[in-house]
């Protein structure tokens, strides 16, 4: 019963229905003015500033006196999620109406099956495989086949899929998601920022023919900007996690707390 | 400090959906174009009617109040109000 152990609020006059520990934040986990003190800079400043308004907030509500405490970390389905969840459907089916009625689009000629048109493209949300097939500079020429190269640019580009989807099917078993926020994990957290805009860039790459830029230029930011996106988020994670309060998230994340 | 984002935000939005679709109507000659939303005012406002004309001037006030708007609820009005703070510590330091 370590769980129930770590409960020392003392606060005996919050209702619950159900028993149950309660889970108000207890005094003894309120830092001290040194410890406060000890956090002076920037953004590490901030973050902690950010949640201790968080739990001092979450502490006022809960010592309210009509404050229930329930035992389920969420809202009921019917009617609070329900409710929601119907007038955010209502709001954009109006807005697909609203352009829909507003901006109609002009349907053009059918298309001519007997004649392949000058650029052609998958639908947007498969450029960044589309891009993948465009790696023929990265496919390596071997002296030792006397110039000659081991695979085709195109076989090379369909490896390259099976690599990034396997790389993508992988982290699942690398990583079981137990941070609840990115500044718990900046390592993981900078990997998927890293993993996101490589997902553009490649995307981009796709559409090099269209891009209004130098085609080298192009291929070479594909692949430098996701580095330099995954170091600056790490950088600044890092920074945030020493404002960090992990004992605020393990109150309210009971059900998974983190590693 | 909250209210002062949403302001923004639904100025944003609001005067930004308004921009767009009269940007759609008068200022995009073909959805295929390469240049939406941005082509020159058609038809031209020198001989539109009344109803055009009102529009067209209407889509110009959109865009600068989405553009100002924000400007003036997030970054001008925190600003102002930071500097008048900061000054009255500095009087009363």
């Amino acid at each position: 019963m370590s769980e129930t152990d770590t409960n020392t609020d003392g606060s005996e006059e919050a209702r619950t229905d159900g028993g149950g520990p309660g889970i108000v934040a207890p005094d003894d986990e309120t830092p001290t003015w040194r410890e406060r003190k000890e956090r002076t800079t920037g953004l590490s400043r901030l973050t902690y500033e950010y949640f201790e308004r968080a739990r001092r907030e979450d502490q006022d509500l809960r010592t309210e006196s009509d404050y229930v405490e329930r035992d389920v970390l969420a809202f009921p389905t019917w009617p609070h999620e329900t409710v929601r969840n119907l007038s955010i459907v209502a709001f954009f089916t109006g807005m697909i109406f609203f352009l829909a009625a507003t901006m109609p689009p002009h349907i053009g000629a059918p298309a001519n099956p007997s004649s392949t048109p000058a650029i052609i493209l998958p639908d947007w949300y498969l450029y960044w495989s589309f891009g993948l097939l465009k790696l023929g500079p990265l496919n390596p020429d071997l002296a030792i086949l006397g110039g000659q190269k081991l695979t085709a640019d195109r076989t090379y580009g369909v490896l390259a899929n099976v690599v990034v989807v396997g790389v993508i099917a992988i982290v699942p078993f690398l990583n079981k998601g137990s941070a609840r926020r990115p500044v718990e994990q900046p390592f993981w957290s900078a990997v998927g920022v890293g993993g996101v805009v490589f997902a553009l860039t490649i995307s981009l790459l796709a559409v090099k023919n269209l891009m209004p830029m130098n085609v080298h230029l192009l291929f070479d930011l594909t692949f430098l900007l996701p580095i330099v996106a995954t170091t600056i988020t790490y950088a600044i994670l890092k920074t945030m996690r020493e404002g960090y309060m992990y004992d605020l998230n393990r109150r309210y994340y009971r059900l998974r707390p983190p590693k | 400090m909250a209210d002062e984002f949403i302001k923004g935000v639904g100025i944003f939005t609001g005067a930004g959906l308004g921009w767009i679709v009269l940007a759609g109507w008068y200022r995009t000659p073909s959805f295929e174009s390469t240049r939406q939303l941005v082509s020159p005012v058609s038809p031209n406002p020198a001989n539109a009617d009344l109803f055009n004309l009102l529009a067209i001037g209407l889509m110009d006030v959109l865009l600068w109040f989405a553009i100002l708007g924000p400007l003036a609820f997030w970054v001008l009005l925190p600003a102002a109000r930071q500097a008048r703070k900061a000054v009255e510590g500095r009087r009363n330091a």
